[in-house]
């Protein structure tokens, strides 16, 4: 079962993974702060909880799926070296360096 | 942060942490209140018995009936960071043999949400006023004071004494017991 989800692509390039990081930070702080003065004026701490749950689960929708704002920044590849069967001690090397960048 | 877990975990302990600050931010904004509350309470009537207590030494000790009255009103108790409110009443003498008794003879628990005004007419104790001897009768002083436990969300439980009390003498001779 497992193995459906991996063919889920859900990577983001480097600029993405700062902005999300960014955004479900700020949106948990802003929670939390809202969330501190409502509960204080209301004096209940429930409330507190409540509003510091609803910005987590807005900040899960938001930062975990890989939407396409966070997939504008590609990480440009060189262009694949053309088949050659005159090197061929070179050419798997190369294809293996490219297959570990993420 | 690539994947999806990565990025649920990074998020997920944020969360925590950020909670973390403000359960300690709800525990300081209420760590340093006066917690004290008048108090009314009032005794209708005192019996003295004196009986066997099976659970003490073998002679027959002295066993105190109270009945009271309590009122207060502890709706300025409930502020954000309480949970419960456990209610007791006690009494307090000097005996010959002991310097300070003190002994509980009624509590009760007050949840969040429940009725502030403890308007209690009437009520028996809910203990047994047991002396370990004969210390009660022709007391001159016992003392009756109302004391809570706040137990709080987040921090330390206070211990507050109530800052009604009621002094009364206890009677000089023992009712006889009645058998059926």
């Amino acid at each position: 079962m497992l193995s459906i989800f991996k063919t889920i692509p859900s990577h983001m390039d480097y600029k993405g993974q700062k902005l999300a990081e960014q955004i479900f930070q700020g949106i948990i702080l802003i929670s939390a702060v809202i969330g501190f003065v409502f509960g204080l004026f209301v004096e209940q701490f429930g409330w507190t909880v409540y509003i510091v749950l609803a910005g987590f689960a807005v900040s899960c929708v938001l930062t975990l799926p890989p939407w396409p704002m966070y997939r504008k920044n590609p990480l440009s590849w060189q262009p694949p070296l053309p088949e050659m069967s005159s090197e061929p001690s070179q050419k798997p090397q190369e294809t293996t360096k490219k297959k570990k960048h993420k | 942060m690539n994947t999806v877990l990565s990025r649920a975990n990074s998020l997920f302990a944020f969360s925590l942490s950020v909670m973390a600050a403000l359960t300690f931010g709800c525990f300081v904004t209420t760590a340093f209140k006066d917690r004290r509350v008048p108090v009314d309470i009032h005794v209708s009537r005192v019996m003295l018995k004196n009986v066997d207590d099976f659970t003490g030494p073998r002679e027959r000790s002295a066993l105190g009936f109270v009945t009271f009255d309590l009122s207060a009103d502890i709706l300025a108790f409930f502020d954000w960071n309480v949970k419960q409110l456990f209610i007791y009443l006690s009494a307090e003498y000097t005996t010959r043999s002991n310097a300070l008794n003190q002994v509980v003879l009624w509590d009760k628990i007050v949840l969040r949400g429940e009725s502030t005004k403890l308007n209690l007419r009437d009520m028996k104790s809910k203990y047994f006023f047991f002396d370990d001897g004969n210390g009660l009768r022709a007391n001159k002083n016992i003392t009756l004071t109302l004391s809570w436990n706040v137990v709080p969300n987040a921090g330390i439980l206070p211990l507050v004494a109530g800052s009604g009390h009621v002094s009364l003498p206890f009677p000089d001779m023992y009712e006889s017991t009645k058998s059926y």
